[in-house]
Protein backbone atom coordinates (compact mmCIF):
# COMPACT_ATOMS: atom_id res chain seq x y z
CA UNK A 1 0.00 0.00 0.00
CA UNK A 2 0.97 3.15 -0.96
CA UNK A 3 -0.56 6.28 0.54
CA UNK A 4 0.16 10.03 -0.07
CA UNK A 5 -2.00 12.48 2.04
CA UNK A 6 -2.02 16.34 0.55
CA UNK A 7 2.10 15.80 0.35
CA UNK A 8 3.64 19.32 -0.93
CA UNK A 9 7.18 19.77 -2.29
CA UNK A 10 9.50 22.99 -2.24
CA UNK A 11 12.68 23.49 -3.40
CA UNK A 12 14.89 25.86 -2.07
CA UNK A 13 14.48 27.97 -5.20
CA UNK A 14 10.95 28.36 -4.38
CA UNK A 15 9.91 26.10 -7.29
CA UNK A 16 6.49 24.08 -6.61
CA UNK A 17 6.83 20.08 -7.49
CA UNK A 18 4.16 18.84 -5.93
CA UNK A 19 1.28 20.68 -4.46
CA UNK A 20 -1.21 19.11 -2.01
CA UNK A 21 -0.77 15.96 -4.04
CA UNK A 22 -2.85 13.04 -2.50
CA UNK A 23 -3.00 9.39 -3.75
CA UNK A 24 -3.72 5.83 -2.44
CA UNK A 25 -2.47 2.76 -4.39
CA UNK A 26 -3.56 -0.44 -2.70
CA UNK A 27 -1.35 -3.70 -2.68
CA UNK A 28 -1.26 -5.61 -6.26
CA UNK A 29 -2.59 -2.79 -8.53
CA UNK A 30 -0.65 -1.62 -11.63
CA UNK A 31 -0.62 2.18 -11.61
CA UNK A 32 0.43 4.36 -14.36
CA UNK A 33 1.27 8.43 -13.37
CA UNK A 34 1.40 10.30 -16.60
CA UNK A 35 2.03 13.88 -16.79
CA UNK A 36 3.87 16.64 -19.20
CA UNK A 37 7.88 17.02 -18.09
CA UNK A 38 8.27 18.99 -14.86
CA UNK A 39 5.06 18.24 -13.69
CA UNK A 40 5.54 16.33 -10.61
CA UNK A 41 6.39 12.75 -11.26
CA UNK A 42 10.02 12.66 -10.73
CA UNK A 43 9.58 14.10 -7.33
CA UNK A 44 6.54 11.31 -6.88
CA UNK A 45 9.32 8.88 -7.42
CA UNK A 46 12.14 10.28 -5.53
CA UNK A 47 9.33 10.90 -2.41
CA UNK A 48 8.44 7.20 -2.59
CA UNK A 49 12.56 6.17 -2.47
CA UNK A 50 12.86 8.61 0.10
CA UNK A 51 15.38 10.71 -1.68
CA UNK A 52 13.47 13.66 -1.65
CA UNK A 53 11.69 15.18 2.32
CA UNK A 54 8.41 16.65 1.65
CA UNK A 55 7.91 20.10 2.96
CA UNK A 56 4.07 18.85 4.49
CA UNK A 57 1.96 16.54 4.08
CA UNK A 58 2.57 12.16 5.05
CA UNK A 59 3.92 9.27 2.98
CA UNK A 60 3.12 6.08 4.14
CA UNK A 61 4.27 3.09 2.00
CA UNK A 62 3.70 -0.93 3.63
CA UNK A 63 3.33 -0.33 7.25
CA UNK A 64 6.53 2.32 7.06
CA UNK A 65 5.69 6.13 7.89
CA UNK A 66 8.67 7.98 6.16
CA UNK A 67 8.10 10.62 9.20
CA UNK A 68 9.32 8.77 11.76
CA UNK A 69 11.73 5.94 9.75
CA UNK A 70 15.39 6.08 11.27
CA UNK A 71 17.70 7.70 8.63
CA UNK A 72 19.70 4.21 9.33
CA UNK A 73 16.62 2.20 7.69
CA UNK A 74 16.51 4.11 4.59
CA UNK A 75 18.79 1.67 3.19
CA UNK A 76 16.15 -0.97 4.63
CA UNK A 77 13.17 0.30 3.10
CA UNK A 78 15.01 0.60 -0.17
CA UNK A 79 15.71 -2.77 -0.24
CA UNK A 80 11.50 -3.42 -0.63
CA UNK A 81 11.34 -1.14 -3.17
CA UNK A 82 12.19 -1.98 -6.29
CA UNK A 83 13.47 0.62 -8.38
CA UNK A 84 13.89 0.98 -12.41
CA UNK A 85 14.91 3.99 -14.50
CA UNK A 86 15.21 4.98 -17.96
CA UNK A 87 18.81 5.24 -17.95
CA UNK A 88 19.00 1.90 -16.71
CA UNK A 89 21.95 2.62 -14.15
CA UNK A 90 23.52 -0.11 -14.65
CA UNK A 91 27.57 -0.71 -13.67
CA UNK A 92 29.47 -1.29 -16.94
CA UNK A 93 32.36 -2.90 -15.60
CA UNK A 94 29.91 -5.70 -14.24
CA UNK A 95 27.96 -8.29 -15.96
CA UNK A 96 24.82 -8.76 -16.16
CA UNK A 97 25.17 -11.41 -13.98
CA UNK A 98 26.98 -9.23 -11.74
CA UNK A 99 24.78 -6.51 -11.91
CA UNK A 100 21.82 -8.22 -10.41
CA UNK A 101 24.23 -9.80 -8.03
CA UNK A 102 24.97 -6.53 -6.74
CA UNK A 103 21.86 -5.77 -5.11
CA UNK A 104 22.06 -8.79 -2.85
CA UNK A 105 26.17 -8.39 -2.03
CA UNK A 106 25.02 -4.81 -0.60
CA UNK A 107 22.06 -6.16 1.19
CA UNK A 108 24.30 -8.83 2.81
CA UNK A 109 22.72 -11.78 1.03
CA UNK A 110 24.94 -15.11 1.46
CA UNK A 111 27.09 -16.12 -1.87
CA UNK A 112 24.83 -19.58 -1.76
CA UNK A 113 21.88 -17.64 -1.84
CA UNK A 114 23.09 -15.23 -4.46
CA UNK A 115 23.53 -18.07 -6.85
CA UNK A 116 20.17 -19.63 -6.38
CA UNK A 117 18.22 -16.81 -6.76
CA UNK A 118 20.09 -14.67 -9.44
CA UNK A 119 20.17 -17.36 -12.50
CA UNK A 120 16.20 -17.92 -11.49
CA UNK A 121 15.40 -14.04 -11.82
CA UNK A 122 17.46 -13.99 -15.23
CA UNK A 123 15.44 -16.57 -16.44
CA UNK A 124 12.48 -14.68 -15.51
CA UNK A 125 13.25 -11.57 -17.26
CA UNK A 126 14.57 -13.94 -20.52
CA UNK A 127 18.41 -13.39 -19.57
CA UNK A 128 19.71 -16.62 -19.28
CA UNK A 129 22.06 -16.93 -22.25
CA UNK A 130 22.96 -13.09 -21.64
CA UNK A 131 24.07 -13.43 -18.08
CA UNK A 132 27.90 -13.15 -18.66
CA UNK A 133 27.72 -10.11 -21.46
CA UNK A 134 28.71 -6.41 -20.07
CA UNK A 135 25.96 -3.75 -20.34
CA UNK A 136 28.08 -2.63 -23.47
CA UNK A 137 27.11 -6.03 -24.95
CA UNK A 138 23.56 -5.67 -25.30
CA UNK A 139 20.86 -4.22 -26.66
CA UNK A 140 18.75 -1.39 -25.00
CA UNK A 141 15.61 -3.97 -24.25
CA UNK A 142 18.03 -5.92 -22.73
CA UNK A 143 19.53 -3.61 -20.52
CA UNK A 144 16.23 -2.27 -19.11
CA UNK A 145 15.76 -6.07 -18.92
CA UNK A 146 18.87 -6.27 -16.34
CA UNK A 147 17.79 -3.22 -14.29
CA UNK A 148 13.98 -5.14 -13.62
CA UNK A 149 16.26 -7.74 -12.79
CA UNK A 150 18.19 -6.08 -10.69
CA UNK A 151 15.13 -4.70 -9.28
CA UNK A 152 13.19 -7.83 -8.66
CA UNK A 153 15.66 -9.96 -7.19
CA UNK A 154 15.29 -9.08 -3.91
CA UNK A 155 11.31 -9.77 -3.95
CA UNK A 156 10.01 -6.45 -3.19
CA UNK A 157 6.60 -5.41 -2.41
CA UNK A 158 6.48 -3.04 -4.62
CA UNK A 159 8.13 -1.89 -8.10
CA UNK A 160 8.60 1.52 -9.53
CA UNK A 161 9.01 1.99 -13.22
CA UNK A 162 10.44 5.52 -14.22
CA UNK A 163 9.63 5.96 -17.97
CA UNK A 164 11.68 2.47 -18.53
CA UNK A 165 10.63 2.48 -22.13
CA UNK A 166 12.41 6.27 -22.52
CA UNK A 167 14.92 4.76 -24.07
CA UNK A 168 13.57 2.24 -26.21
CA UNK A 169 12.12 1.27 -29.90
CA UNK A 170 8.26 -0.17 -29.70
CA UNK A 171 9.14 -3.47 -29.91
CA UNK A 172 11.43 -3.26 -26.65
CA UNK A 173 9.05 -0.96 -24.88
CA UNK A 174 6.37 -3.50 -24.82
CA UNK A 175 8.34 -6.73 -24.08
CA UNK A 176 9.30 -4.32 -21.30
CA UNK A 177 5.49 -3.67 -20.74
CA UNK A 178 4.87 -6.95 -20.84
CA UNK A 179 7.29 -7.89 -18.45
CA UNK A 180 5.99 -5.75 -16.06
CA UNK A 181 2.74 -7.13 -16.40
CA UNK A 182 3.64 -10.11 -15.64
CA UNK A 183 5.87 -9.33 -12.58
CA UNK A 184 2.23 -7.89 -11.20
CA UNK A 185 0.47 -10.71 -12.19
CA UNK A 186 2.75 -12.04 -9.53
CA UNK A 187 1.58 -10.14 -6.88
CA UNK A 188 4.02 -7.12 -7.03
CA UNK A 189 2.61 -3.54 -6.78
CA UNK A 190 3.75 -1.96 -10.13
CA UNK A 191 3.86 2.54 -10.27
CA UNK A 192 4.77 3.07 -13.65
CA UNK A 193 5.58 6.39 -15.09
CA UNK A 194 5.43 6.78 -18.68
CA UNK A 195 4.65 9.52 -21.64
CA UNK A 196 4.12 6.89 -24.06
CA UNK A 197 0.58 7.25 -24.87
CA UNK A 198 0.05 4.29 -26.86
CA UNK A 199 1.24 2.02 -23.54
CA UNK A 200 -0.86 3.87 -21.23
CA UNK A 201 -4.31 3.63 -23.43
CA UNK A 202 -3.88 -0.08 -24.68
CA UNK A 203 -2.98 -1.40 -20.70
CA UNK A 204 -6.67 -0.66 -19.63
CA UNK A 205 -5.12 0.36 -15.96
CA UNK A 206 -5.55 2.62 -12.96
CA UNK A 207 -3.88 6.27 -14.66
CA UNK A 208 -3.17 9.04 -12.38
CA UNK A 209 -2.71 12.29 -14.26
CA UNK A 210 -0.48 14.77 -12.49
CA UNK A 211 -0.23 18.54 -13.57
CA UNK A 212 1.60 21.29 -12.16
CA UNK A 213 2.05 19.10 -9.09
CA UNK A 214 -1.27 18.51 -8.38
CA UNK A 215 -3.28 14.86 -9.37
CA UNK A 216 -5.59 16.58 -11.65
CA UNK A 217 -6.82 13.10 -12.99
CA UNK A 218 -7.26 9.55 -11.16
CA UNK A 219 -9.61 6.73 -13.64
CA UNK A 220 -9.88 3.47 -13.04
CA UNK A 221 -9.16 2.48 -16.43
CA UNK A 222 -7.68 5.52 -17.47
CA UNK A 223 -5.99 6.66 -20.96
CA UNK A 224 -3.17 9.05 -21.72
CA UNK A 225 -4.44 12.76 -21.61
CA UNK A 226 -3.02 15.93 -20.69
CA UNK B 1 30.96 -10.42 8.33
CA UNK B 2 30.30 -11.07 4.77
CA UNK B 3 29.97 -7.92 4.43
CA UNK B 4 33.26 -6.39 6.20
CA UNK B 5 34.57 -8.92 3.50
CA UNK B 6 32.76 -7.29 0.43
CA UNK B 7 33.95 -4.38 1.90
CA UNK B 8 37.53 -4.85 1.72
CA UNK B 9 36.93 -6.79 -1.30
CA UNK B 10 35.71 -3.87 -3.41
CA UNK B 11 38.06 -1.35 -1.41
CA UNK B 12 41.18 -3.90 -2.86
CA UNK B 13 39.61 -3.90 -6.66
CA UNK B 14 38.71 0.07 -6.57
CA UNK B 15 42.48 0.17 -5.27
CA UNK B 16 43.89 -1.13 -8.72
CA UNK B 17 41.48 0.73 -10.89
CA UNK B 18 42.96 3.65 -10.33
CA UNK B 19 46.52 2.52 -10.70
CA UNK B 20 47.86 6.41 -11.07
CA UNK B 21 46.27 7.93 -8.61
CA UNK B 22 46.92 4.67 -6.32
CA UNK B 23 51.03 5.30 -7.34
CA UNK B 24 51.15 8.73 -6.44
CA UNK B 25 49.05 8.21 -3.09
CA UNK B 26 51.49 5.32 -2.68
CA UNK B 27 54.73 7.37 -3.22
CA UNK B 28 53.80 10.43 -1.28
CA UNK B 29 53.01 8.16 1.34
CA UNK B 30 56.36 6.19 0.94
CA UNK B 31 58.39 9.42 1.19
CA UNK B 32 56.37 10.64 4.34
CA UNK B 33 57.29 7.24 6.67
CA UNK B 34 60.57 7.26 5.59
CA UNK B 35 61.41 10.95 6.43
CA UNK B 36 59.19 10.17 9.56
CA UNK B 37 61.58 7.15 10.39
CA UNK B 38 64.52 8.90 9.52
CA UNK B 39 63.84 12.01 12.01
CA UNK B 40 62.86 9.86 14.69
CA UNK B 41 65.96 7.79 14.34
CA UNK B 42 67.55 10.88 14.41
CA UNK B 43 65.87 12.24 17.86
CA UNK B 44 66.82 8.78 19.13
CA UNK B 45 70.26 8.42 17.40
CA UNK B 46 71.18 12.28 19.01
CA UNK B 47 69.88 11.71 22.39
CA UNK B 48 71.54 8.33 23.15
CA UNK B 49 74.82 9.74 21.91
CA UNK B 50 73.99 12.67 24.55
CA UNK B 51 73.47 10.17 27.11
CA UNK B 52 76.67 8.74 26.31
CA UNK B 53 78.66 11.94 26.10
CA UNK B 54 76.93 12.54 29.54
CA UNK B 55 78.20 9.56 31.34
CA UNK B 56 81.44 10.30 29.73
CA UNK B 57 81.69 13.53 30.92
CA UNK B 58 81.16 14.91 34.95
CA UNK B 59 82.67 17.12 37.41
CA UNK B 60 85.83 16.46 38.37
CA UNK B 61 86.47 18.47 41.72
CA UNK B 62 90.31 19.07 42.27
CA UNK B 63 91.33 18.52 45.49
CA UNK B 64 94.28 20.59 47.60
CA UNK B 65 97.24 18.52 49.10
CA UNK B 66 96.82 19.94 52.03
CA UNK B 67 93.04 18.98 52.93
CA UNK B 68 92.51 16.21 55.61
CA UNK B 69 90.83 13.29 55.42
CA UNK B 70 87.57 14.95 57.59
CA UNK B 71 87.28 18.10 55.43
CA UNK B 72 87.09 15.89 52.16
CA UNK B 73 84.28 13.14 53.24
CA UNK B 74 82.61 16.39 54.48
CA UNK B 75 82.85 17.91 51.45
CA UNK B 76 81.62 14.70 49.76
CA UNK B 77 78.69 14.39 51.48
CA UNK B 78 77.69 17.89 50.62
CA UNK B 79 78.47 17.74 46.97
CA UNK B 80 76.39 14.36 47.38
CA UNK B 81 73.27 16.62 49.04
CA UNK B 82 73.10 19.38 46.65
CA UNK B 83 70.26 19.04 43.71
CA UNK B 84 71.56 17.33 40.37
CA UNK B 85 74.12 14.92 41.96
CA UNK B 86 73.63 11.58 41.01
CA UNK B 87 77.14 9.99 42.60
CA UNK B 88 80.24 11.30 43.74
CA UNK B 89 83.60 9.25 44.10
CA UNK B 90 86.58 10.12 45.76
CA UNK B 91 89.79 9.46 43.48
CA UNK B 92 92.94 9.69 46.11
CA UNK B 93 96.35 10.83 44.75
CA UNK B 94 97.70 7.22 44.46
CA UNK B 95 94.15 6.09 42.54
CA UNK B 96 94.96 9.13 40.17
CA UNK B 97 98.71 8.28 39.31
CA UNK B 98 97.09 4.31 39.22
CA UNK B 99 94.68 5.49 36.69
CA UNK B 100 97.05 7.45 34.57
CA UNK B 101 99.56 4.04 34.41
CA UNK B 102 96.94 2.08 32.90
CA UNK B 103 95.76 4.80 30.47
CA UNK B 104 98.10 4.43 27.71
CA UNK B 105 101.66 3.54 26.90
CA UNK B 106 102.62 7.66 26.94
CA UNK B 107 100.43 7.38 30.32
CA UNK B 108 102.77 5.01 32.15
CA UNK B 109 105.89 6.81 31.18
CA UNK B 110 104.19 9.73 31.85
CA UNK B 111 103.40 8.37 35.84
CA UNK B 112 106.82 7.01 35.87
CA UNK B 113 108.23 10.13 35.88
CA UNK B 114 105.02 11.45 38.26
CA UNK B 115 106.29 8.86 40.66
CA UNK B 116 110.24 10.58 41.04
CA UNK B 117 109.29 13.63 41.34
CA UNK B 118 106.74 12.56 44.00
CA UNK B 119 102.92 12.52 42.69
CA UNK B 120 101.96 15.62 42.24
CA UNK B 121 98.64 14.47 40.53
CA UNK B 122 96.10 15.75 43.04
CA UNK B 123 93.33 14.05 44.63
CA UNK B 124 89.84 14.42 43.26
CA UNK B 125 86.26 14.29 43.18
CA UNK B 126 84.31 12.98 40.52
CA UNK B 127 80.87 14.08 40.53
CA UNK B 128 77.99 12.29 38.41
CA UNK B 129 75.66 14.60 37.27
CA UNK B 130 71.50 13.63 36.97
CA UNK B 131 71.46 16.71 33.88
CA UNK B 132 73.93 17.60 31.69
CA UNK B 133 72.65 20.71 31.12
CA UNK B 134 72.71 21.29 35.26
CA UNK B 135 76.71 21.36 35.12
CA UNK B 136 77.10 25.34 35.13
CA UNK B 137 74.98 25.63 37.92
CA UNK B 138 76.06 22.49 40.33
CA UNK B 139 79.78 23.96 39.79
CA UNK B 140 78.86 27.03 40.86
CA UNK B 141 76.46 25.94 44.04
CA UNK B 142 79.78 23.40 44.85
CA UNK B 143 82.02 26.27 44.50
CA UNK B 144 79.75 28.08 47.38
CA UNK B 145 79.89 25.40 49.94
CA UNK B 146 81.67 26.42 53.12
CA UNK B 147 83.79 23.05 52.62
CA UNK B 148 84.56 24.04 49.32
CA UNK B 149 88.10 26.07 51.06
CA UNK B 150 89.98 23.06 50.33
CA UNK B 151 89.48 22.90 46.08
CA UNK B 152 92.13 23.87 44.04
CA UNK B 153 89.58 24.10 40.91
CA UNK B 154 87.00 22.25 38.61
CA UNK B 155 86.86 20.62 35.29
CA UNK B 156 84.54 22.95 34.38
CA UNK B 157 85.86 26.39 35.51
CA UNK B 158 89.71 25.68 34.98
CA UNK B 159 89.90 23.43 32.23
CA UNK B 160 89.01 23.68 28.77
CA UNK B 161 86.19 26.00 27.91
CA UNK B 162 86.13 23.64 24.88
CA UNK B 163 84.04 20.63 26.88
CA UNK B 164 81.80 23.28 28.08
CA UNK B 165 81.42 24.01 24.49
CA UNK B 166 81.48 20.59 23.36
CA UNK B 167 78.46 19.81 25.54
CA UNK B 168 76.47 23.02 24.82
CA UNK B 169 76.93 22.34 21.26
CA UNK B 170 75.58 18.54 21.77
CA UNK B 171 72.53 20.03 23.41
CA UNK B 172 71.79 22.42 21.05
CA UNK B 173 72.04 20.05 17.99
CA UNK B 174 69.73 17.97 20.20
CA UNK B 175 67.49 20.43 19.87
CA UNK B 176 67.79 21.67 16.65
CA UNK B 177 67.82 17.76 15.67
CA UNK B 178 64.30 17.32 17.44
CA UNK B 179 62.72 20.98 16.09
CA UNK B 180 63.76 20.52 12.24
CA UNK B 181 62.62 16.59 12.49
CA UNK B 182 59.02 17.79 14.40
CA UNK B 183 58.46 20.22 11.93
CA UNK B 184 59.82 18.21 8.56
CA UNK B 185 57.68 15.37 9.60
CA UNK B 186 54.41 17.53 10.28
CA UNK B 187 54.70 19.44 6.89
CA UNK B 188 55.22 15.66 5.27
CA UNK B 189 52.77 14.35 7.18
CA UNK B 190 50.54 17.08 5.92
CA UNK B 191 51.34 16.54 2.58
CA UNK B 192 50.42 13.00 2.36
CA UNK B 193 47.54 13.87 3.93
CA UNK B 194 46.40 16.13 1.53
CA UNK B 195 47.23 14.01 -1.53
CA UNK B 196 45.78 11.03 0.03
CA UNK B 197 42.42 13.19 0.07
CA UNK B 198 42.13 14.42 -2.85
CA UNK B 199 43.02 10.77 -4.42
CA UNK B 200 39.99 9.62 -2.51
CA UNK B 201 38.13 12.65 -3.52
CA UNK B 202 38.86 12.10 -7.17
CA UNK B 203 38.15 8.30 -6.77
CA UNK B 204 34.39 9.49 -4.97
CA UNK B 205 34.21 11.60 -8.32
CA UNK B 206 34.68 8.80 -10.39
CA UNK B 207 33.02 6.42 -9.05
CA UNK B 208 29.41 8.30 -8.60
CA UNK B 209 27.33 6.52 -10.74
CA UNK B 210 28.44 3.45 -8.85
CA UNK B 211 27.67 5.08 -5.56
CA UNK B 212 24.35 6.60 -6.17
CA UNK B 213 23.68 3.10 -7.68
CA UNK B 214 24.94 1.67 -4.60
CA UNK B 215 23.12 3.86 -2.98
CA UNK B 216 19.42 3.15 -5.19
CA UNK B 217 19.59 -0.45 -4.23
CA UNK B 218 19.67 -0.10 -0.48
CA UNK B 219 23.45 -0.40 -0.16
CA UNK B 220 23.73 0.95 3.88
CA UNK B 221 26.14 4.37 4.36
CA UNK B 222 29.28 2.07 5.88
CA UNK B 223 29.27 -0.40 2.39
CA UNK B 224 29.37 2.45 0.62
CA UNK B 225 32.11 4.50 3.11
CA UNK B 226 33.96 1.66 3.83
CA UNK B 227 35.65 0.57 0.65
CA UNK B 228 37.34 4.27 0.09
CA UNK B 229 38.52 3.73 4.38
CA UNK B 230 40.11 0.61 2.87
CA UNK B 231 41.54 2.17 -0.23
CA UNK B 232 43.10 5.00 2.19
CA UNK B 233 44.29 2.62 4.28
CA UNK B 234 45.82 0.21 1.57
CA UNK B 235 47.87 3.68 0.14
CA UNK B 236 49.37 2.95 3.54
CA UNK B 237 50.42 -0.62 4.08
CA UNK B 238 51.81 -0.23 0.24
CA UNK B 239 53.59 2.83 1.53
CA UNK B 240 54.94 1.16 4.50
CA UNK B 241 55.73 -2.01 2.41
CA UNK B 242 58.03 0.74 0.40
CA UNK B 243 59.80 2.71 3.18
CA UNK B 244 60.32 -1.11 5.00
CA UNK B 245 62.30 -2.28 1.99
CA UNK B 246 64.46 1.00 1.60
CA UNK B 247 65.34 1.35 4.88
CA UNK B 248 67.10 -1.88 5.44
CA UNK B 249 69.97 -0.95 2.67
CA UNK B 250 69.52 2.97 3.99
CA UNK B 251 70.35 1.18 7.26
CA UNK B 252 72.83 -0.88 6.61
CA UNK B 253 74.91 1.72 5.08
CA UNK B 254 74.21 4.59 7.27
CA UNK B 255 74.49 2.30 10.35
CA UNK B 256 78.13 1.24 9.49
CA UNK B 257 78.97 4.71 9.05
CA UNK B 258 77.60 6.07 12.24
CA UNK B 259 79.47 2.76 13.90
CA UNK B 260 82.30 3.68 12.49
CA UNK B 261 82.61 7.55 12.92
CA UNK B 262 80.17 7.83 16.17
CA UNK B 263 80.95 4.95 17.77
CA UNK B 264 77.14 4.59 17.65
CA UNK B 265 77.05 0.78 18.49
CA UNK B 266 74.63 0.48 21.21
CA UNK B 267 71.89 3.16 19.55
CA UNK B 268 72.11 0.67 16.16
CA UNK B 269 72.20 -2.33 18.21
CA UNK B 270 69.24 -1.11 19.97
CA UNK B 271 67.59 -0.38 16.73
CA UNK B 272 68.65 -4.02 15.64
CA UNK B 273 66.75 -5.77 17.97
CA UNK B 274 63.74 -3.60 17.67
CA UNK B 275 63.54 -3.50 13.84
CA UNK B 276 59.91 -5.45 13.74
CA UNK B 277 58.50 -2.55 16.59
CA UNK B 278 59.74 -0.14 13.90
CA UNK B 279 58.52 -1.80 11.18
CA UNK B 280 55.19 -2.19 13.04
CA UNK B 281 55.33 1.77 13.91
CA UNK B 282 55.83 2.38 10.28
CA UNK B 283 52.59 0.14 8.79
CA UNK B 284 50.31 1.49 11.74
CA UNK B 285 51.11 5.02 11.10
CA UNK B 286 50.77 4.43 7.14
CA UNK B 287 47.52 2.96 7.70
CA UNK B 288 46.30 5.92 10.12
CA UNK B 289 47.40 8.38 8.34
CA UNK B 290 45.49 6.76 5.02
CA UNK B 291 42.13 6.50 6.54
CA UNK B 292 42.63 9.43 8.47
CA UNK B 293 42.74 11.44 4.88
CA UNK B 294 40.00 9.44 3.21
CA UNK B 295 37.94 9.82 5.91
CA UNK B 296 38.74 13.64 5.79
CA UNK B 297 37.36 13.21 2.14
CA UNK B 298 34.62 11.23 2.64
CA UNK B 299 32.74 13.47 5.48
CA UNK B 300 33.54 16.57 3.27
CA UNK B 301 32.65 14.76 -0.24
CA UNK B 302 30.47 11.40 0.03
CA UNK B 303 27.13 13.11 1.53
CA UNK B 304 25.25 9.91 1.44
Amino acid sequence: MILLDRVTVIYPNKTVALSGASLHIQPKEFVTVVGASGAGKSTLIRLLIKEEVPTSGKIIVGSIDYDTIDKSNIPHLRRKIGVVFQDFKLLPNLTVYENVAFALEVSGVKNTEIKRAVPKILQLVGLSEKAHHYPGEISGGERQRTAIARALVRNPKILIADEPTGNLDPKNSWDIIELLLKINRFGTTVVLTTHNKEIVDALKKRVITINRGRVVKDEKVGKYSL
Amino acid sequence: MITLWRVFKSGFRNTFRNAWLSTAATAIMAVTLLIMTFFAFSIFFVRSQLNEVQQKIDLTVFISDDAKDEQIKALQNKVLQSGGVESVEFVSKADALKRLENSSEEGKKLAKSATEIGNPLPASLEVKLEKLDDIGGINKQIRELPEAVIITETSYDSRDDNRKGVIENVIKISNGVTRVGAILSIVFLVIALLIIFNTIRMAIFTRREEIEIMKLVGATKWFIRGPFIVEGSMYGVFGATIATIALIPIGRVAGQFLIDKFNAGQAMAYFGTNFWLVVLCIYALGIFIGAVSSWLAISRHLKL
